[in-house]
């Protein structure tokens, strides 16, 4: 079958944006597409994310690797971090986390003196580089600047608390990594996807039923997907998204003496995507960057196929593993 | 505590159903445990020792003379334990357990007595006040104890965890529980079959002097008596006649009027005729005859006085001799026993069961720790004697006799410590032998602890093969824990108590027996023979004794009832008519199990609304629902005359046919309080246990226990050998009552993992979990390991000691701070030295100045750290204090974090354990459309079989709990109560919230992105991360140690040992044929050697490498040697049989 081309032209309609969450309809495509770009979100996308600690004091109530592993699960701003080198093959440094191209040294230096509980949160973070902080410091002084509403929670993440004489200081060293590694990584708090519905109700058979046989039959649906007109009486289709393929109102009608009453499919062919992001990205800027990534994969793998060439840029992407 | 909302939320949420008129009794439980709390059965009976038993032992004790001259003596005028604190040289210092618990101290009292003695020559007594005779250890949260009535901010402050129960003893540093003993009643008539089918009646007898036991057994149609003071059993119409019933009329007269009893007795009464025994002093020298001749030459006194001395002391104990001193009770009380005996003969159903939890009793910390001072303070007396007695021969006018001189306080001290801290008690006096009486607190999980306290150990040795003893018995019954008892040879043995089981301690016995007179109970002594059985009377038993008779049991029995709910007699007094055994039983002493009821007049309950409003406003306590005459307690034996309604609604329940309802209604005496109280606390923790296949809420109470979580508030200043604790750890999202009531919602042991029920790869049979990477990323399963290790400044003899010095820039060094030791935070390996310390070179002769020793007199002593290979840990804490003998003692915890990894045991509260099987990435996982993804993926195989709904109605549960925000119930039992959320409720939140109403989603595959074939049930259990983990488990060597004697491979991972190829392996491997496998094996892996063997006298030579030949030292030539490998065990075995004169010859030929 040399030569034929199965190429398909996918199309993306966005829905809504907003800087952590999108939702958009990915069309004239199939699963492998769709999942191939949720599972790169997930876990291919680079972001910036502590990584090192070294702590000089703690004499607060949690110890040294308990307060690292919640300092590493701090999302940070990482809009850099496409450029960015991932430190095992920075040629600047060790990967020790000294150079500026593979990291960005954070420090904290907290201690309470007062009767009262001191949380120590994000905000205490102090970052060497301007645009890579936690990303809800970052979402603060953005509302701030804009001088718009306050954020409801000013708190910040919180990292401990410390009583009066406890105090923490450590420095932390923030790389570039994947959610492959670590799900600290990850710049996706939920990415995922569902077959687009297409519902065709047989409208001469619904004619049969009273209506409270229809109200009874729409009812059965645990998600709102069927209304009944107010004008007409008619059973209408008012958001066939909102179906979770649990076939209930086909059983329902099934039960009802109906089967046939109404017939659902899922289209193969169109997805629609939710992605949220846990900040550190913006959740286009995830969706454009997982495609630049499937890109380069995709290339990776063409070369090699062809040209027998070098696979270092696939490797580089998915890490030592392989 | 915030149940009150939850109430609101509850009868909201149960508008389907309104339950009529029932008035909800749950409040009454977190008061109950407030008053009575769940240790309460151990702090009572401390108390009561503390307070009233160890003046009574005291009192009988108090005297001791000089044996030489009885003017000299000592007398005890009080006793009592003042607070928990030490003398260290000369100061005292207060004492607390968190102090004891670090320092590896004893929280201990002192016992102070106030004396009077005499001195020689000397008229006026001396007095002595506050006289320290020993130290008593002090169970935490006694009355004794300095964290009694303290609030949560006190408790805080002594570095106490408030959850904590206490309810144990502090033993040098240890924490000891003394578990609660069962045994068969004392003084109560047991009528039995022994191991030869003869019927028996027999009666432990058990006063502050001795213990004895009596059996009667029938042989033959006759009757015997068997004691061990007579060599062969004795009819009983002998011991009749020694006891002055002499006419045998008389005695049929005792047993009742009908004939069948006097023709039971009629082969008994012909033996003793042929014996031709009439009279009394007849009896007495044939009892003379028989007497067992154990001590009779040491005891040179009238053998007829023994015989009488015999039937006072021994032969039924407890029964008093009467005022004139004639046996007649001891008589009457024979003939009770003997009519139960030939009642049982002819009717087999009045067998007394052994069983029975009300033929039981509960022996507690209070009790036996009585035993042991008793036991010691006698000892101690004794040996003041004894010394008196050695220092009046030797007496001078310059050392003038004087008791305080003689007083030691380290017997009692030294003793008291012992037995606890062993659980070896050993009493001379009761011929007491026991071990495993008490037993380090297990602080694994806080739950194993609440566990620890509740436990009944059994008293019977666990081997024994017989499975009555182990059955459920239907009178444990809201007594002891249907489920709760380990697996294996301790099941069924080894019980729990229920959530509301309270455990008397000893009443007085004098005013019971006032009222009794009062009320009409006829003294025996004042009765004939024949009224004792009168067809009209019941007999009246008081801790079983006999009383009295009464000819109006039923009557009786409801006053003294009366009596007890006025509070008049001690609400924990039982007043039992036994029907069948025309008996009135009045107990009032220590150790029988007893539980609240609520009482109900012909079945409305007594307790309404109203009083249950004023509960909750706080002006009405549980006891005064006990004083009032609302609540009161009820034994197993007294439950018999009750009849107990489950739910005061279901009275009403069968409306339509009144005449009936009412009809069974007017026989309902109580009401429960809560039906979810019949468990005990570990079972409580599960949800919904009574959906359950029963072994499998069995499995979770043995599994509960080894949940990692959190131990106490205080448990990060702890200093356990090992602790385990969760990172994260959760309160349950589907939580039960009893939950709240221990504060397992405070102290949780598990998180909340999103389960979908599901096939995944491979990687999950048999049990196997798979686990989300992502989930353990963020923290799930992750725990800390902590170990404790501790270092001794030691002391010489010679006054030199060890030192601790700076560390020179030396290898494995690095941990250490410049004080020599290392510092907190500082990340260890195995061989890091924690302690720079060095000893001394001399430690035995004598120095004329131990602080000037140069260096070179020490030699390094360096302590290193003892993990396994290839942890990297990290200090944790490092303490520094000084033990018993003043050395300095340095504490090293040190710390392991660990993420789960493959291996990894997990379980949910249903009995269902598991391994990792594999982890997965989170982009592989299966995802729902919403963005759920789960955090572990469970086998569908693991439901069919263990039929454990529990479990799926916890999934749905929690799924709503999630979604509405409100945390769910499933309590055991609750669902008519409003305690448990019904399933038809749960489905109802989840449709409301958008998911189908059977909890299944439909999932996507992560790796394809193609919805999955089927609907999968997904939400989140409640997940426990047990103790087993693969990393303190998984050990493979190739070479490596061997043992020193055979040269074989160690054992065990501990020491790095070989992996054995046994017996049966070496069978398959000889039917198989691979014999250079076995030869590789069992000779070149293991123990190879070269020997020399003279083929002359077959015995072993040697090889001399001067002349490079081998030599036969028995036939003095080398001419014929040849050489061979043998395992080293073979050689060694040769050798040590030539050691016994056995002389192994080998036989060689060519091959």
């Amino acid at each position: 079958m040399e030569g034929v081309s199965y190429q398909r032209f996918p199309k993306i309609k966005i829905r809504e944006m907003k800087d952590d969450y999108m939702k958009f309809e990915l069309r004239e495509t199939d699963a492998s597409m769709a999942n191939a770009l949720r599972r790169v979100m997930i876990a291919e996308v680079p972001t910036i994310a502590i990584d090192l600690v070294e702590i000089e004091a703690n004499s607060s109530v949690l110890n040294d690797e308990f307060i690292a592993h919640r300092l590493g699960l701090i999302p940070l701003v990482s809009d850099d971090a496409m450029g960015m080198r991932f430190s095992r093959d920075c040629d600047a440094c060790d990967g020790d986390g000294q150079c500026e191209y593979c990291s960005v040294e954070f420090h904290l230096n907290v201690r309470c003196d007062s009767d009262q509980t001191l949380d120590v949160t994000s905000n205490d973070l102090r970052s060497t580089e301007p645009r890579v902080i936690p990303v809800d410091v970052a979402a603060r002084s953005l509302a701030s600047e804009s001088g718009g509403f306050d954020s409801p929670d000013q708190r910040g993440i919180i990292i401990v608390k410390l009583r009066r004489g406890q105090e923490l200081r450590l420095r932390a060293i923030a790389r570039k990594g994947i959610g492959k590694d670590h799900a600290k990584w990850s710049p996706a708090a939920t990415v995922t996807f569902m077959y687009e519905p297409e519902i065709h109700i047989n409208e001469e058979l619904m004619e049969t039923l009273t209506l409270d046989e229809k109200t009874t039959w729409i009812e059965s649906s645990p998600t709102k997907v069927f209304d009944i007109d107010p004008n007409t009486y008619q059973v209408r289709v008012v958001d066939p998204e909102a179906y979770t393929y649990d076939e209930e109102v086909i059983k329902k009608a099934e039960a009802m003496g109906k089967p046939g009453l109404v017939e659902i499919y899922a289209k193969e062919d169109s997805f629609i995507f939710t992605v949220e992001s846990t900040g550190a990205i913006k959740s286009y800027q995830m969706v454009i960057n997982a495609i630049e990534i499937l890109k380069q994969k995709l290339d990776a793998v063409r070369l090699q196929d062809t040209e027998e060439a070098d696979i270092g840029e696939l490797t580089q992407h998915l890490g030592r593993g392989l | 505590m915030g149940y009150r909302e939850k109430h609101s939320v509850e009868t909201h949420n149960n508008h389907a159903k309104p339950i009529k008129s029932a008035v909800d009794k749950f409040a009454l439980l977190p008061e109950f445990l407030k008053v009575r709390g769940l240790v309460k059965q151990h702090i009572d009976s401390f108390n009561y020792f503390i307070n009233n038993d160890i003046k009574k032992i005291m009192k009988t004790n108090d005297r001791i003379v000089c044996p030489q001259d009885p003017s000299l003596y000592l007398r005890y005028t009080k006793i009592s334990i003042g607070k928990p604190l030490e003398y260290v040289e000369h100061a005292t210092e207060e004492l607390n357990p968190q102090l004891c618990r670090l320092s590896d101290r004893t929280y201990a009292s002192p016992i102070k007595v106030d004396i009077e003695y005499t001195r020689p020559n000397q008229t006026n007594k001396e007095y002595k006040k506050d006289l320290v005779i020993g130290r008593m250890p002090i169970m935490l949260r006694s009355s004794k104890c300095v964290l009694s009535g303290k609030d949560e901010a006190e408790l805080a402050k002594l570095g106490e965890c408030p959850l904590d129960p206490g309810g144990y003893f502090i033993i040098k540093g240890n924490e000891k529980v003394i578990l609660i003993q069962e045994q068969l009643s004392k003084n109560r008539i047991i009528i039995d079959t022994d191991s030869k089918g003869r019927v028996n009646a027999s009666v432990t007898s058990s006063t502050h002097e001795t213990k004895t036991k009596t059996v009667f057994f029938m042989d033959k149609d006759k009757i015997y008596l068997q004691l061990n003071q007579f060599s062969k059993p004795i009819s009983i119409m002998i011991i009749m006649k020694a006891m002055g019933m002499e006419n045998d009329q008389e005695v049929v007269q005792m047993l009742g009027r009908d004939p069948k009893y006097g023709f039971l007795l009629f082969p008994s009464m012909q033996e003793c005729r042929s014996e031709k025994i009439i009279t009394q002093k007849q009896a007495l020298e044939y009892l003379q005859g028989k007497l067992a001749n154990l001590s009779s030459l040491r005891f040179e006194i009238n053998k007829d006085d023994r015989v009488k001395k015999i039937l006072i002391n021994v032969f039924l104990a407890h029964v008093p001799q009467a005022k004139d001193g004639n046996f007649r009770p001891k008589c009457i009380y024979t003939a009770v026993m003997l009519r139960r005996m030939m009642d049982a003969v002819l009717n087999v159903e009045t067998f007394d069961d052994k069983d029975y939890v009300g033929n039981k009793r509960l022996e507690l910390s209070g009790q036996l720790v009585a035993l042991l001072f008793e036991d010691l303070f006698k000892t101690m007396n004794s040996q003041v004697a004894s010394r008196m007695e050695k220092a009046y021969d030797k007496a001078s006018r310059s050392t003038p006799l004087d008791f305080i001189h003689y007083m030691r306080s380290d017997t009692i001290t030294n003793g008291l410590e012992r037995a606890i801290s062993t659980g070896n008690w050993d009493l001379k006096r009761f011929k007491m032998n026991r071990k495993g009486v008490s037993q380090v607190l297990s602080r694994l999980a806080f739950i194993a602890t609440l566990g620890y306290m509740t436990r009944v150990s059994p008293q019977f040795e666990k081997t024994r093969k017989v499975s009555g003893p182990r059955a459920l018995q239907p009178s444990q019954w809201g007594m002891l824990c249907p489920c709760d008892t380990p697996e294996g040879e301790g099941c069924g043995l080894t019980k729990n108590l229920a959530l509301m089981t309270h455990v008397t301690t000893d009443e007085e016995e004098g005013p019971l027996i006032k009222w009794c007179r009062k009320l009409g109970v006829v003294d025996v002594e004042d009765l004939s023979g024949e009224e004792l059985h009168a067809p009209d009377s019941f007999l009246v038993m008081l801790n079983g004794l006999i009383l009295g008779k009464h000819t109006k049991p039923q009557k009786f029995a409801n006053a003294m009832r009366k009596l007890r709910r006025k509070s008049v007699i001690g609400e924990f007094v039982s007043i039992f008519v036994h029907e069948r055994q025309r008996c009135v039983y009045v107990a009032s002493d220590g150790g029988r199990v007893c539980r609240p009821l609520v009482i109900a007049d012909k079945g409305v309950s007594r307790i309404k609304e109203y009083h249950m409003k004023e509960l909750r406003d706080g002006v009405r306590s549980f006891d005064d629902f006990v004083r009032e005459g609302l609540i009161e307690y009820l034994d197993v034996n007294e439950e018999n005359n009750a009849l107990i309604a489950l739910y005061e609604h279901e009275i009403h329940k069968d409306g339509h046919d009144e005449d009936n309802a009412d009809g069974q209604k007017s026989f309902i005496t109580h009401i429960e309080i809560e039906p979810f109280t019949i468990l005990g606390v570990v079972a409580g923790l599960i949800p919904y246990p009574h959906h359950n296949q029963s072994p499998r809420n069995t499995y979770q109470c043995a599994m509960g226990k080894q949940a990692m979580g959190n131990i106490a508030y205080n448990q990060l200043s702890r200093a356990d050998t090992l602790l385990y604790l969760l990172v994260y750890p959760q309160r349950p999202l589907l939580t039960t009552r009893t939950i709240e009531l221990v504060g397992y919602d405070k102290l949780g042991a598990g998180q909340n993992a999103t389960v979908a029920v599901m096939s995944y790869s491979g990687y999950d049979i048999e049990d196997a979990i798979v686990m989300n990477k992502s989930s353990l990323d963020r923290g799930f399963g992750r725990c800390i390991a902590l170990k404790k290790q501790i270092v001794v400044k030691e002391t010489y003899s010679n006054e030199t000691s060890d030192r601790i010095v700076r560390p020179q820039n030396e290898p494995r060094k690095q941990a250490l701070d410049a004080d020599g030791i290392a510092a907190p935070g500082q990340i260890v390996r195995r061989h890091d030295i924690l302690v720079n310390k060095q000893s001394p070179r001399n430690k035995r002769d004598r120095i004329t100045n131990p602080m000037a020793l140069k260096d070179c007199d020490y030699a390094p002593s360096n302590v290193s750290y003892k993990g396994p290979e290839g942890e990297t840990t990290v200090v944790d804490r490092v303490m520094l204090y000084s033990d018993k003998d003043n050395k300095m003692c340095v504490k090293f915890i040190i710390r392991h974090v660990r993420r789960p990894e493959i291996g990894d045991k997990f379980s949910s509260r249903h009995g269902q354990k598991g391994v990792i099987g594999t982890i997965v990435q989170q982009e592989d996982f299966p995802f729902s459309e919403r963005g759920i993804c789960p955090d572990l993926i469970m086998n569908p195989h693991g439901f069919p079989s263990r039929m454990t709904i529990g479990k799926m109605i916890e999934l749905l549960g929690s799924k709503a709990a999630v979604l509405s925000g409100r945390f769910h119930y499933g309590s055991a039992f609750g669902e008519p109560s409003g305690h448990a959320d019904k399933v038809e409720d749960i489905s109802r939140t989840l449709v409301e919230h958008g998911f189908n109403y059977s909890g299944k989603d439909l999932l996507y595959s992560g790796i394809s992105g193609k919805p999955l074939q089927a609907y999968i049930f997904m939400g989140p259990i409640y997940y426990q991360k047990l103790k087993h983990m693969v990393l303190d488990k998984m050990h493979a060597r190739a070479s490596g140690p061997r043992m020193t004697l055979t040269r074989q491979p160690t054992e065990g991972r501990a020491r790095d040992g070989g992996l054995r190829l046994g017996e049966m392996e070496r069978d398959c491997l000889i039917a198989y044929g691979a014999s250079m496998l076995i030869y590789e094996r069992l000779m070149l892996s293991s123990d190879p050697y070269q020997v020399q063997v003279c083929s002359q006298c077959g015995l072993l030579g040697y090889y001399n490498h001067k002349l490079k030949t081998s030599w036969c030292s028995m036939c003095k030539s080398g001419d014929n040697m040849s050489s061979l490998k043998l395992p080293y065990a073979c050689k060694l075995l040769f050798q040590e049989l030539q050691s016994m004169n056995v002389v192994p010859r080998l036989k060689l030929t060519e091959y």
